[in-house]
């Protein structure tokens, strides 16, 4: 063996080894089972995680969530002064901006422009030209996305899950994927609900049957309007749509407490959203709200309905969320409650300070403690309440005190989050899909070597061996690239099966062309080889630009796709170059070969 | 084993019935293409829900139960939103256009609503009946759209400079036309049969463009080296030579690439399915069109600039 022959061999085996190299950890601990593995150290399970080949959510099961700041509620927390000028331009600005693909800003001073809105009159605590106005709030929404962030990284932490990503996407975004997630509903409402708590004061019951009455009568007002051109009708049916009998007709009292049918809920929202009943609202600085749970009970014709209480409080949360210092879920030991979950809360001293003046100022009212603008409970306050601790009852479940328990603890998002996208795969599709590709790799792979070395003799071999170590040396590029192999990742392995076999076809018949120019076997394959070459890498580059184009236009599974693409062309053309040549230079060089198996 | 060796195809005297087929073939594709294509969730916003019942159900089944769902205290009815099986007849896919004011968890909701109402043959644990669940807000798809539309774009552009460089400008334009060939052309028959168009099918489509291109290059640089001893005269004999000379490549590389997409297909389950098919028509007609559309264009633009 010369010693050209001798370094050739050298570095192909140095490549080969490579390759296994880093495939081990990924095959050891694919093939370790259950038990084996439930044995490891963490730092074992660090190292194959680390090492093995990742699968991507589509594969593993798991939750993909594309999370957008609310910024028009960001816009309308932000403004003071609002008119109904301003109201019908955020209206606008909704519409607008949700069905066009332009940046948040850009179709907000474009709308503002056209709608010749005076900004500084909203928003001059942020500046007195549009200009400055429009940076100042730029500045506001990025760090508002900024403490999105922190906050739903505080969540996912403490909820638990294997290796989560968080990452901000453009301006306004956060992608959240979590692996692995067998309840995808309750991880939804973990990341989304925004979590602000607030312990506000229940109104007396005579200011809010006074309130019930004037919105009685606004209605009354406003029906009377409407219905002027339609009085014969009604006369002749005498009909009486519920929301024409006033709001009180959809209240019953339960237990001293207003409580109002579920199917009505949608009628009771269009009521609050009158212009005329926000008003009143406003003068006496008031809310409305309703529970989180609802009672069940038997109406008059025997149906059950569900049944939630309404809650007339004062506006001004009298405290919120961010006195929290630490939330626990406990089990209740004593009481009506026994056994329920309910979730401990614990206040900083500022806040305990805070709830001993409001709990001694209001013995014998009552207190709503309000999550996210639906009342828990609102117990009677007894006495005042040193120590700054206060328990939230009235939860469905552990898992429901659970989960309120951590976002609490996390604290609440300055901003509520709408779901963009969102891609949620169940473990078994995904171990489905694994199965499947695995299956269709071996057969696809199978037939292509039957194939080739029908074709191609002795160097259809030659051929196949290489395609097999194209595909290990793939596999070993994706487990040290830290790749995710994905769906469509494994779709691009089985194609490069197939098309790697491409390199070794373009040599062959050029060799074989040069046999039937009547030239040597050595010479045949030198010179079949060198001209092969030019056209291979041309060839393949066109294929890799498109994956380098793909690579950077795609998300998750797509990025996988161009991944395996781009490198399995890199990967064949060296196995076609570099190692097949090698196989035949050394077959060829040790005896004089005058005929060539191909 | 001798495979297409030394053939000697007149492949130029079918040109003019190659240009014919292809523009008819274009022609109707740009007809379907225009009457509408069926654009996934992906593009258009929505919601698409994959379930997966203990036993067989009817569409009809699945229909009616969506005839009143409960969404914000309202009763909307989806009973008219596309339902189809998902591989086997347990599994159902209901993709929902995305509606105003849609709540939160909108998929979930319906989700929810199904397990409910056909209790009896939904899996006893819900996260066993959830297969898939998709929903992309109608911003998020317009963004997605030009991104896929300027993605393809860019990557003609990208391969175009790159012939041009390598080769010669009425080289690339002819590699180029071949290759917009092939993509209307797989679209059209992509939509004929029904698939919609996802990111993954944009995934295939540009490995489309990039394997034709692959096919037409080996070719192009045929001619190209046939040309050093020829010259441009008798062209159409030199491109005819080329592409007897690489016919057995072209056919054998297409062959095995076919084998895995064909295997990919049956094997490769429902979520891969709407690839696989791009791939196979894609890969079908842009070996085709190598031969077709990249030389005989070339031969075309040769004779009327040497006139």
């Amino acid at each position: 063996m010369n010693s050209a022959i001798r370094n050739r061999l050298l570095t192909i085996l140095f490549v080969f080894g490579l390759g296994i190299y880093a495939l081990l950890p990924s095959l050891r601990y694919g093939l370790m089972d259950e038990n084996k593995k439930s044995n490891l150290s963490d730092e074992q399970v660090d190292y194959f995680e680390s090492r093995s080949i990742k699968q991507g959510l589509d594969l593993k099961g798991g939750i993909y969530i594309v999370l957008e700041v609310d910024l028009p509620q960001l816009i309308d927390n932000l403004a003071k002064n609002k008119d109904n000028n301003f109201n019908q331009f955020l209206s606008e600005l909704k519409g607008e901006y949700n069905t066009s693909s332009s940046d948040f800003f850009t179709v907000f001073e474009s709308l503002a422009d056209e709608n010749e809105l005076k900004l500084p009159r909203y928003f001059i605590n942020y500046g007195k030209t549009k200009e400055q106005i429009i940076t100042q709030l730029s500045l506001q929404s990025e760090d508002s996305i900024k403490r999105v962030i922190e906050i739903i990284q505080n969540r996912v932490d403490q909820f638990g899950v294997a290796e989560p990503t968080i990452q901000k996407q453009g301006n306004n975004r956060v992608i959240v994927e979590l692996a692995g997630i067998e309840d995808p509903e309750r991880a939804r409402d973990l990341l989304q609900s925004t979590a602000l708590l607030e312990l506000m004061i229940v109104k007396n019951v005579e200011s809010t049957n006074t309130i019930i009455r004037q919105i009685d009568s606004i209605m009354a007002a406003s029906n009377a309007n409407d219905n002027t051109q339609s009085d014969e009708i009604n006369e002749l049916f005498d009909s009486g749509s519920s929301s024409e009998l006033g709001f009180s007709s959809l209240l019953i009292s339960v237990g001293g407490n207003l409580a109002i049918s579920s199917k009505d809920l949608s009628i009771f929202k269009d009521i609050l959203s009158k212009d005329d009943v926000k008003q009143i609202l406003e003068a006496t600085n008031s809310t409305i709200l309703t529970s989180d749970s609802s009672i069940k009970l038997v109406n008059e014709i025997g149906e059950e309905e569900e049944f939630y209480t309404l809650f007339h409080l004062f506006n001004n949360a009298e405290l919120t969320g961010g006195v929290i210092e630490d939330a626990q879920m406990r089990l209740s030991q004593a009481g009506v409650t026994a056994g329920q979950a309910v979730v401990e809360v614990e206040m900083n001293s500022e806040g305990s300070r805070e709830w001993a003046r409001i709990t001694g100022a209001n013995i014998n009212n009552r207190i709503a403690i309000v999550l996210d603008k639906k009342v828990h409970m609102a117990p009677v306050i007894r006495s005042q309440i040193f120590g700054g601790g206060t328990v939230i009852e009235g939860l469905d479940s552990i898992e429901e005190a659970e989960d309120i328990a951590i976002v609490l603890r996390a604290g609440a998002l300055p901003v509520p989050v709408t779901i963009a996208e969102e891609r949620t795969v169940g473990a078994s599709l995904g171990a489905d899909s694994i199965s499947k590709g695995t299956l269709s790799m071996a057969i696809g792979l199978f037939l292509v070597v039957c194939f080739i070395v029908f074709f191609y003799k002795m160097s259809g071999l030659i051929a196949s061996f290489s395609v097999m170590w194209t595909l290990i040396l793939l596999l070993g590029v994706l487990a040290l690239l830290e790749a995710t192999l994905t769906l469509p990742g494994i779709a691009g392995l089985i194609l490069t099966v197939g098309m790697s076999v491409d390199a070794n076809v373009i040599i062959f018949e050029r060799i074989k062309e040069e046999l039937r120019n009547g030239k040597s076997v050595r010479s045949a394959i030198d010179s079949g080889y060198e001209r092969a070459i030019r056209t291979i890498v041309d060839a393949n580059l066109t294929t890799g630009i498109a994956a380098a184009v793909l690579y950077q236009y795609g998300s998750g599974p797509i990025k996988g796709f161009a991944t395996v693409l781009f490198w399995g062309i890199i990967v064949s053309m060296f196995t076609a170059i570099i190692v097949t040549r090698f196989v035949f230079d050394f077959v060829t060089s040790s005896k004089n070969i005058e005929k060539l198996s191909i | 084993m001798k495979f297409m060796e030394d053939t000697k195809i007149n492949f130029m005297k079918f040109k003019s019935f190659g240009f014919g087929l292809s523009s008819v073939l274009a022609f109707g594709s740009i007809i379907i293409l225009l009457m509408g294509v069926n654009l996934g969730i992906d593009f258009k916003g929505g919601t698409a829900i994959g379930v997966s019942f203990s036993e067989d159900v009817s569409i009809q089944e699945v229909r009616s139960s969506l005839k009143s769902v409960s969404l914000n205290d309202n009763l909307v009815d989806l009973s008219g939103e596309e339902i189809k099986y998902f591989g086997s007849q347990n599994d159902v896919m209901i993709k929902i256009k995305s509606l105003d004011n849609e709540p939160e968890n909108f998929g979930q909701i319906v989700i929810n609503h199904l397990y409910d109402s056909m209790s009896s043959k939904a899996p006893e644990n819900k996260n066993d009946f959830i297969l898939s669940l998709g929903s992309v807000s109608p911003k998020v798809g317009s963004e997605l759209s030009g991104k896929a539309f300027w993605s393809v774009v860019s990557a003609l552009v990208l391969i175009l400079f790159y012939i041009s460089v390598r080769f010669e400008f009425r080289f690339a334009l002819g590699a180029i036309l071949a290759l917009v060939h092939d993509v209307i052309i797989t679209l059209g028959i992509f939509s004929l049969t029904g698939f919609e168009i996802t990111l993954s099918t944009v995934a295939a489509f540009l490995t489309i463009v990039g394997y034709s291109l692959n096919d037409t290059i080996v070719i192009l640089d045929r001619i190209r080296e046939n040309m050093k001893s020829s010259g441009t005269v008798m062209f159409e004999s030199t491109i005819n030579k080329s592409i007897n000379q690489s016919l057995s490549r072209t056919l054998i590389t297409s062959l095995t690439t076919l084998f895995v997409i064909v295997v990919l297909l049956v094997y490769g389950g429902e979520v891969i399915r709407p690839f696989s098919f791009t791939m196979l028509v894609g890969v079908i007609v842009g070996t085709y069109s190598s031969i077709y559309i990249a030389s005989a264009l070339l031969a075309t633009i040769y004779q009327s600039s040497n006139k």
